[in-house]
C-alpha cells in the first residue's frame, strides 16, 4: 500500500493538531495533582463522556469486531453488547456516588470506605497491580494491534512511524495531564469515527452498493448455513451457554476495562473529574450511547464487505479474520487513505494517553504519596506523576516487544479478576462489606482461575459441563469457567465478610455522610440520624437507558439494511424511551438524593 | 476549568482544522457521488461540532 504525498500531508497535519491541543493545556496541568489527574473536577458531560468512548475505541477494536462478524455474523457482537446492562447500571446507581466520593482515583476509594491495615494493604496492592502489570498489558496489547495495522499499511518501514507516534503521545500526555487527554480525545474520537464511516461507505460502494451487498451476504449465508445478517443468535436445538453467561452473568461479575461493574479505571477517573454529580451521570450515559450505538455499524459493514472482497477469509484462523480490516484500507482512494490512517493513529493514541495518565495517578496518589512521601509539595507530586507516566510508557513499550500473545495475558488477567464484580457493586450499598471482602474476592477469583488453567479437565469442569448438557445447553469451556469462578468467589467473600469485623464506626459514618448512598446502611444511618433511601428513579433510568441503547442500536442496523418499517419502529421506540429517560434524569436530585 | 471561551478554542480549532481539508478532499480526491456526499457531510459535521464546542457553556 503506497501513500501519496497528499496522504503524508494529512498525516503530518493531524499530528500537528494533536500535539498543539495537548500542549495548550500543559500550563493548567502543572498547577496541582487535582488538575493533572482529574482536570480540577470541572469537566462538562459531553467532554468526559466523549473521552470515555475515545479511550475504549482503540486501534484493536475494529479488528476484533471484524473477526467476530466474519466468524459468527452480526449476532456474535452480543458477547460485548451485553455489557450495556452493566453500563446503564453504572450510569444510574454509581456515577453520582463516584462524584460525591470526590476521591482522586478509583483506588483511593478504598481509603474513604474501609479502615485498618487491611485497607492500607488493599490500596497499595491495587495501586501497583493496576498501575504496572494491568496498564502495561493494555499498553502492549493495543500497541501490538497497531503494529499489525502499520505492517499491513507501510510494510516493514512503518514501525518507525509507530515509534514516533508513541513518543508524541508520551510527550503531550506527560505535559498536559487529563485536560490534554480529554481535549485531544474529542478530536481523536471524531477522526477515528470519520475514518471508520468513510471506509464503510467506500467498502459498500466497492461491492456494488447496498442492494448488491445484501444479495452477496445472503448468498454467503445460504452457502455456509449461517445467517450473517441476523442481529439475534439462532439457538437451534441446543441453547448456547456462552450467550446466557454473557447475558446474565458477565456484565456484573467480570472486571473488563471500560465496562467495570459499578465503574472503574478511566471511566471512574472521568466521573470523578465531572463538574458535578449530574454531569457525571449525563456524561456516562453519553459514553454508553456512543459506545454501543454510534461505533459498531461502520465496522460491521466493513467486516461484511471484507467477506465479499476476500472470500478466502471464510474458514480462516482468528488472526487472518482480524487482519481483514487493515486489508480493506487498500480500496481507499489517495487523499482519503491518509485520513483513514490518521483515524487509526487517533484510535490508538486516545487509548494509550488515557492508560498512561491513569497508571500515573494510581502509582502517585495511591502508592508514592501514602507510602513513600506523604509531605511533598504539589509541584513535587506533579513532577513525580509526570516521571511515573514516562516510566509506565517505557515498561509498556517493553511489554509489547516481549509478549508474544498479549491476548492470552489479557484473558488471564480478566479471568483472575473474573468474580469480583459483585463486591465492587455492593461496597457502595451494603455497610457490612469490608477490605477483607475485596481481598478474599480477589484471592479466590485468582486462585480458581489459576486452578482452571492448570486443570482444565478437572472434576468441577466435567461435572458442571455434564449438568448443563443434560439441561439442553451447548457447553462452552469459557462459560463453564466463568460460572465456576463467580460461584466460588461469591461464596468465599460472603463467608469472609461475615467472619471478619465490620469497618470502624467513624469510617463508615464519614463515608455515609459524604457519599449518601441508599441501600443497606441501617446501623450507620441510625447513628447518623438520617437515612438516604434508594428511590424508584434509578431503577427506571436503568431500564430506559438499556431500552434507548437497544432500540437505537437495532434501529440503525435495520435502516442500513433497508428494512425501513422495522427500523423506523425501533427508532420511534428509542425516541420515546429517550424522552422518558431525560425526564427521569431531570427529576432526580443527583446532588443529595 | 476554562473561564473563557478562549479555553475551548484549541478544541474548536482542531475540528475546523480537520473540516477544511475534508472539504477540499470532496473536490480534489473523491471519485464517486457516494464518496463526495459522505466526505462533504463529514466536513460539515466537523465544522458544526467545532462551532458547538466554541459556543459551549463554560
Amino acid at each position: 500500500m503506497n501513500l501519496a504525498a497528499v496522504d503524508w500531508v494529512f498525516l503530518i497535519w493531524y499530528f500537528i493538531l494533536s500535539i498543539g491541543i495537548g500542549l495548550y493545556y500543559s500550563g493548567k496541568a502543572g498547577k496541582s495533582i487535582s488538575e493533572y489527574f482529574v482536570s480540577g473536577r470541572s469537566l462538562p458531560w459531553w467532554l468526559l463522556g466523549t473521552s470515555m468512548v475515545a479511550t475504549t475505541f482503540s486501534s484493536d477494536t475494529p479488528l476484533a469486531v471484524t473477526g467476530i462478524v466474519i466468524k459468527d455474523g452480526i449476532s456474535g457482537n452480543w458477547f460485548w453488547w451485553t455489557f450495556l446492562f452493566g453500563g446503564s447500571l453504572t450510569v444510574f446507581f454509581f456515577a453520582h456516588l463516584w462524584r460525591r466520593a470526590a476521591v482522586l482515583t478509583e483506588v483511593e476509594f478504598i481509603d474513604i470506605r474501609y479502615s485498618g491495615r487491611s485497607a492500607k494493604f488493599l490500596r497499595g496492592f491495587k495501586a501497583l497491580y493496576l498501575g504496572i502489570p494491568a496498564s502495561c498489558i493494555t499498553f502492549g496489547w493495543v500497541t501490538l494491534a497497531m503494529v499489525k495495522i502499520i505492517q499491513t499499511v507501510f510494510k516493514t518501514s512503518g514501525l518507525e512511524a509507530l515509534g514516533i507516534c508513541i513518543l508524541i503521545t508520551i510527550f503531550y500526555t506527560t505535559l498536559s495531564g487529563l485536560w490534554g487527554v480529554v481535549a485531544t480525545d474529542m478530536l481523536l474520537f471524531a477522526i477515528a469515527m470519520l475514518g471508520s464511516i468513510i471506509l464503510s461507505v467506500v467498502s459498500v460502494e466497492k461491492v456494488g452498493g447496498i442492494k448488491a451487498f445484501l444479495a452477496a451476504i445472503q448468498a454467503i449465508s445460504r452457502q455456509t448455513g449461517k445467517d450473517y445478517l441476523s442481529v439475534f443468535p439462532s439457538f437451534g436445538q441446543a441453547l448456547p451457554l456462552a450467550f446466557f453467561v454473557a447475558l446474565f452473568v458477565q456484565w456484573w461479575a467480570v472486571y473488563y476495562p471500560g465496562a467495570e461493574p459499578g465503574g472503574g479505571g478511566w471511566v471512574a477517573q472521568r466521573m470523578l473529574a465531572a463538574r458535578n454529580p449530574k454531569h457525571a451521570v449525563s456524561g456516562t450515559l453519553w459514553f454508553n450511547i456512543a459506545h454501543y450505538v454510534i461505533r459498531p455499524w461502520p465496522w460491521i459493514l466493513t467486516a461484511l464487505c471484507a467477506m465479499i472482497v476476500f472470500p478466502e477469509l471464510l474458514g480462516s484462523d482468528a488472526a487472518s479474520l482480524e487482519g481483514a480490516y487493515p486489508r480493506m484500507l487498500g480500496i481507499l482512494p489517495k487523499g482519503i487513505l491518509g485520513l483513514m490512517i490518521a483515524s487509526l493513529f487517533a484510535a490508538y493514541m486516545s487509548t494509550i494517553e488515557s492508560v498512561l495518565n491513569l497508571a500515573g495517578s494510581y502509582l502517585l496518589n495511591d502508592f508514592y504519596k501514602p507510602f513513600i512521601n506523604k509531605n511533598g509539595s504539589e509541584k513535587h507530586y506533579v513532577l513525580t506523576g509526570r516521571l511515573l507516566v514516562v516510566l509506565v510508557a517505557i515498561l509498556g513499550t517493553g511489554f509489547s516487544f516481549i509478549l508474544g500473545s498479549v491476548r492470552m495475558g489479557w484473558a488471564l488477567i480478566m479471568e483472575l479478576s473474573g468474580g469480583i464484580g459483585l463486591v465492587l457493586l455492593l461496597r457502595w450499598y451494603w455497610w457490612r462489606i469490608n477490605a477483607w471482602s475485596e481481598i478474599s474476592a480477589l484471592t479466590a477469583s485468582g486462585l480458581m482461575a489459576i486452578y482452571l488453567k492448570i486443570a482444565p479437565g478437572s472434576f468441577l469442569v466435567i461435572g458442571l459441563s455434564k449438568i448443563f448438557k443434560s439441561l439442553g445447553f451447548k457447553v462452552d469451556p469459557w462459560a463453564v469457567n466463568i460460572i465456576l469462578i463467580v460461584g466460588f468467589t461469591t461464596i468465599v467473600w460472603i463467608v469472609v465478610t461475615l467472619l471478619t469485623p465490620p469497618d470502624s464506626q467513624a469510617k463508615l459514618l464519614s463515608f455515609y455522610k459524604k457519599v449518601k448512598p441508599g441501600g443497606f446502611w441501617g446501623p450507620v444511618s441510625a447513628i447518623h440520624g438520617r437515612s438516604y433511601r434508594l428511590k424508584i428513579q434509578p431503577f427506571l433510568g436503568w431500564v430506559f437507558g438499556v431500552l434507548v441503547i437497544l432500540f437505537f442500536l437495532l434501529g440503525i442496523g435495520k435502516v442500513i439494511f433497508l428494512r425501513w418499517g422495522e427500523g423506523l419502529l425501533y427508532l420511534a421506540g428509542g425516541t420515546i424511551s429517550a424522552v422518558i429517560l431525560s425526564k427521569i434524569i431531570n427529576n432526580v436530585e443527583w446532588e443529595v438524593q | 476549568m476554562p473561564k473563557t471561551k478562549k479555553e475551548y478554542l484549541p478544541m474548536a480549532l482542531g475540528f475546523w482544522g480537520i473540516g477544511i481539508p475534508l472539504l477540499a478532499s470532496v473536490f480534489l480526491f473523491c471519485r464517486t457521488p457516494a464518496q463526495k456526499i459522505a466526505v462533504f457531510l463529514a466536513s460539515l459535521a466537523f465544522f458544526l461540532i467545532g462551532t458547538l464546542i466554541y459556543r459551549a457553556k463554560q
